[in-house]
């Protein structure tokens, strides 16, 4: 989402930009030379086209409905782009460290994969979660809290700024040992 | 945690959101006031009113100017934000150069890239680290790093830090005469199996 509000933004701006100017070009135009309006933006034909419409026209509500879910979508971008670093305690005051989750994703899902008992398994980290799913041919439970503790040993290592919760669920698939 | 380190994380994508966000909230609420008009919420007369009022129209005709000015008033300010949020949007973040001295006659200025690669290649030589890039952010005047480490796989963060702040950041901070030098750290946790090899320079 980062990237897209990376993108998108340049975008509104320069669209309110363009919107701003040709306001200012056709009132000036028509104040000073009305001869020569509209100079760039077809206004009247505009006009034309929505006089004789009522608040009630199909059309006017179809289009308050196209712009509100535009709106909605540019909105929820604006505040879904928000950073997702994972911190790390600060090793001295005037030092920040952080990781990506994917990188604590890794870092955790190797950890995991090492184990012998798993046969498959994925993670999903975040700063506050970490969800730890994994298959195995064994009983799932006795893995499951052994996992448990090869994870919380893994994070001891890591020096994060807040523990995140762990949530492990092993499944047994079929298949021969 | 110092706010300065803290802002050297990355580059902040606020204004985008704060002006992307307002830019949403108006459209929507434009869409929500027509359809609660179209709707008959405000009165069924109202909603029979034609979009162009005829009252509107009347008082734009014997306002003539205010209008104008209105309309000019508006699209000048328009316009300005949207120039000034492209500029900003699109602008490259600044690689300070560091100011040493402004004293007259003895100005002293580091480059860039002399920084970024003095405290690269000490970065890479701490044990477990297997890339490192540097660069600088902020001001001439108050500059901070930013420091991205790839980690080889097995590393022990702390013993990373210990080197990073006793050999790498002390180094630099003496380089540039300050007590504290304002850094962000980002790690690459298990990135690889081995270091890479070294490039071809």
């Amino acid at each position: 989402m980062r990237l897209l509000l990376r993108v998108l933004a340049p975008l509104f701006a320069l669209l309110l930009a363009v919107v701003g100017l040709g306001i200012v070009v056709e009132t000036v135009t028509l104040w000073v030379a009305p001869a020569a309006s509209p100079l760039v933006v077809p206004w009247p034909s505009w006009r034309a086209a929505v006089e004789g419409l009522t608040w009630q026209s199909g059309s006017v509500r179809a289009v308050a409905i196209v712009v509100g879910v535009v709106g909605l979508f540019v909105l929820l971008l604006g505040l879904v782009a928000r950073r997702h670093d994972v911190y790390l305690a600060d090793p001295v005051p005037e030092v920040t460290v952080t990781t990506s989750p994917r990188s604590l994703a890794r870092a955790v899902g190797h950890d995991v994969r090492s184990h012998d008992d798993v046969v498959s398994a994925s993670v999903v980290a975040s700063a506050k979660k970490i969800t730890v799913k994994a298959a195995t041919l064994d009983p799932a439970e006795e893995v499951r809290a052994s996992l448990r503790e090869r994870v919380d040993e893994t994070l001891l290592r890591l020096p994060l700024a807040r523990r995140p919760r762990v949530a492990v669920s092993v499944t047994t698939t079929k298949g021969v040992k | 945690m110092s706010r300065r380190s803290r802002r050297a994380v990355a580059r902040s994508a606020g204004r985008d959101r704060v002006l992307t966000t307002l830019l949403g909230l108006v459209l929507v609420a434009a869409a929500v006031l027509t359809l609660l008009v179209s709707y008959g919420v405000f009165g069924t007369f109202r909603a029979q009113r034609p979009v162009i009022d005829p009252l509107l129209v009347s008082w734009i005709g014997t306002h003539a100017t205010a209008t104008r000015w209105i309309a000019i008033g508006v699209g000048v300010v328009l316009f300005v934000v949207g120039i000034a949020w492209v500029v900003r949007s699109l602008r490259p973040e600044p690689r300070p150069d560091v100011a040493l001295s402004e004293l007259p006659g003895e100005r002293l200025v580091v480059e860039h890239a002399a920084v970024a690669d003095a405290v690269r290649h000490d970065a890479e030589t701490i044990d477990g680290v297997s890339r490192a890039r540097v660069r600088l952010v902020g001001t001439p005047q108050k500059p901070a790093l930013r420091i991205a480490l790839t980690l080889v796989e097995g590393t022990d963060v702390r013993d990373v830090w210990a080197d990073l702040d006793g050999r790498v950041l002390a180094r630099a901070r003496e380089a540039f005469a300050v007590s504290a030098l304002p850094t962000a750290v980002r790690l690459e946790l298990d990135a690889s199996a081995a270091p890479t090899p070294a490039r071809v320079e």
